[in-house]
């Protein structure tokens, strides 16, 4: 065994080798796969797992078979009463036939998602244009997306792409729009909060006014009962006493007067301009006869 | 390698990141490379030497090498993770938490997958679960309601991986799958409601119509995630309009306020009208008892002195008539006037000034219509007063 030969076993084990791995390829789960003998599609579409093909001249390609996503950056659509909305959408779409792939964009993502994106730009202008602002952000937007999707899915299988979804993630106002939606927002407010004031003003007021009702009531009930009371104690009191005193009226009237005068001058500050000549003082003058 | 770390912060986790580019044939060069080396390494670093021994040393070095790529084969799942082997890029089983064997690469190799773990999404804001901070995102938090006005709110989504194998095949990036689809799930059944109902009693239907949403989008993907549950964290008016709604919720407080201090004035009006009324009516009947008491007193007194006076009529008179005089007289102050004598009458005017009740310049005859003491008409109440005013005005 010289070295010569060594050598050359070696290089032909070499390849040996090189040639088995490039009689083999493998497809993923996650992949399709296309082979091309120069530049023409043999194969397409195999199974996940171990294949052969003509080692040298045979090219494997593979594809993302997973469902990718084309994420459309935010733009202005017009609605039906001429207003602008900013919608940000995404589609989901997956390689479907991967020869008509390789065919019409090369199976270059990038081209895959350009072409989306005009057919679903499209789509969304057609879909905006017949419905009205209130209509998009509520009771559409489902409707909306179902109709983009299936008008997507159809548009986009000339690129052997299936279209899963197209979802509009997000429907919002221009900036300077949502500044007047805040103002209406807060005038809204203040009306309610400027309600509820004045009702909570009218209620106390009402309150107020019941109480004060009640009081004069309650008043004038207790003033009624007490005069009523008060007349009753009167009647009684002149009842006794024109018993007592109509017995001998003539003593009364004499009696009581001195009653009063004695009740009627019991004061140092009570001044009296006294006669000496009064029959009170006879005595003063000229003692008993 | 680990492969499913989701909620991060979007690092490369797939492992053809970094095995190879995307739509690339795996990297069987590289292999091919190494056995190259390998090769060359066995052969070319030879140079003489004896035959036999030689081989010998070759195989054993081949079988060295076959038996540590046999070796590396073995693969550990751990505890809620799916093992998941590919055989030449097919699925070809999964395998549960243990020590496992697959065959060696390029033949088989294995995706492990967490199916245990629940990962969070968040919507309109991020925390920070280092320093525990909150950060907003208003563009993903502001969104239109169905009345058009603007509400602010935040979700959290919960997930986890049900089916490894559709998990790891059918989606590209589904983090941020799932977070576009919650997005637009969200706004979709918030889009739904009115503002009013959102920021009140709709906050968990809005998230449970989200979250039902949100399963149907990532089932049509057949993504293989479960989404466990989709919470509201906040649902408030925007910032520029918080104000006014702070306002608002305010006015409410203040009618309920302006309510609670009438009532109080209330019940402390009609209860002091209540006592004041009682008090009139306790009066009353005091004074109906005492006049009463004092009649009969009166009577009482008046009835016995006059019974002793039709015996001896003008003696009583005269004595009582004098006794009344020495009263009177004594009681007070005594101004003598002369007639026959007095033609200018001097008297000093501060003695004279006015002294209140009972004071009086001459013998006074006051029309006493009422049988009532003296004494009596002065303490009385004011209510009292008017009606006595009342009824001397009447009578």
């Amino acid at each position: 065994m010289t070295q010569t030969k060594l050598i050359a076993i070696g290089i032909v084990a070499l390849l040996a080798i090189v040639t088995m791995l490039s009689a083999f390829y493998s497809v993923d789960e996650r992949e399709k796969v296309i082979v091309v003998r120069f530049g023409q599609i043999l194969r397409h579409d195999d199974m996940p797992g171990l294949h052969i093909k003509t080692p040298f001249i045979d090219d494997a390609r593979y594809f993302d078979s997973r469902i990718l996503t084309m994420d459309a950056d935010p733009q202005p659509f017009l609605t039906r009463e001429k207003k602008y909305v900013i919608v940000d959408s995404f589609v989901k779409w997956r390689v479907l036939d991967a020869r008509q792939y390789y065919l019409t964009v090369g199976g270059q993502e990038t081209e895959a998602r350009r072409r989306l994106e005009q057919v679903v730009n499209s789509g969304l202008r057609d879909e905006f244009g017949k419905r009205d602002v209130q209509s998009v952000i509520s009771t559409e937007r489902g409707k909306i997306m179902q109709v983009l999707t299936e008008y997507a899915d159809r548009e986009a299988r000339r690129f052997g792409i299936h279209v899963l979804d197209v979802r509009l993630q997000r429907v919002d106002l221009p900036d300077e729009v949502s500044q007047s939606v805040f103002q209406r927002m807060k005038a809204e407010r203040s009306r309610i909060a400027n309600e509820l004031r004045a009702q909570g003003e009218e209620a106390a007021e009402k309150i107020r006014a019941n109480a004060e009702r009640q009081r004069e009531v309650l008043l004038a009930d207790a003033y009624r009962q007490a005069e009523r009371i008060r007349g009753e104690g009167d009647g009684r009191a002149t009842t006794v006493y024109a018993e007592s005193f109509g017995r001998y009226p003539e003593f009364f009237a004499y009696y009581r007067s001195l009653n009063a005068y004695k009740e009627s001058f019991k004061n140092k500050d009570d001044i009296m301009i006294v006669d000496p000549s009064s029959d009170f003082f006879k005595y003063m003058k000229k003692p008993a006869r | 390698m680990a492969w499913n770390v989701p909620g991060g912060s979007g690092g490369d986790k797939d492992p053809w990141g970094q095995r190879r580019k995307p739509g690339q044939a795996p990297d069987l060069d590289q292999i091919v490379r190494n056995i190259q080396q390998r090769l060359s390494g066995l052969f070319g670093g030879r140079r003489g030497g004896g035959g036999g021994a030689r081989g010998f040393g070759i195989g054993l070095i081949l079988l060295v090498i076959v038996g540590v790529w046999l070796l590396s084969g073995i693969y550990i799942v751990q505890q809620g993770e799916r093992g998941v082997v590919l055989r030449f890029g097919e699925k070809h089983r999964v395998t549960d938490a243990g020590l496992r064997w697959h065959f060696p690469y390029p033949i088989e190799w294995v995706e492990k997958v967490n199916v245990e773990k629940v990962s969070t999404i968040e919507i309109g804001y991020r925390s920070n679960p280092r320093t525990g901070g909150r950060s907003k995102v208003p563009k993903e938090a502001l969104m239109l309601t169905e009345d058009e006005n603007i509400i602010d709110v935040e979700f959290a989504v919960q997930y986890k991986i049900k089916d490894a194998g559709d998990f790891l095949f059918n989606v590209r990036d589904p983090e941020v799958t799932i977070a576009a689809a919650t997005e637009s799930a969200v706004r979709e059944s918030v889009g739904k409601s009115t503002l009013d109902f959102a920021l009140t009693e709709g906050r968990e239907q809005l998230a449970q119509n989200a979250r039902e949403l949100l399963q149907q989008i990532l089932d049509r993907y057949e993504s293989g995630i479960d989404i466990l549950a989709v919470e509201t964290q906040r649902a408030q008016p925007p910032d520029e309009v918080k104000p006014a709604f702070d306002d608002a919720v305010k006015a409410r407080e203040d009618e309920q306020r302006l309510k609670n201090e009438a009532e109080a004035y209330a019940n402390d009006v009609i209860p002091r009208a209540r006592g004041a009324a009682a008090r009139l009516i306790q009066e009353a009947e005091g004074y109906k008892a005492s006049v009463i008491a004092r009649a009969e007193g009166d009577a009482r007194r008046f009835t016995q002195i006059a019974t002793e006076y039709v015996k001896a009529p003008a003696v009583t008179r005269e004595r009582l008539y004098i006794e009344t005089m020495e009263q009177v007289l004594s009681n007070s102050t005594k101004v003598f006037v002369d007639q026959k004598t007095g033609n200018l009458l001097y008297l000093p005017i501060d003695r004279l000034a006015p002294r209140g009740d009972g004071a009086t310049a001459a013998m006074p005859t006051p029309p006493t219509s009422e049988a009532d003491s003296g004494a009596a008409g002065r303490d009385a109440a004011a209510a009292r007063g008017r009606a006595d005013a009342r009824r001397r005005g009447g009578g």
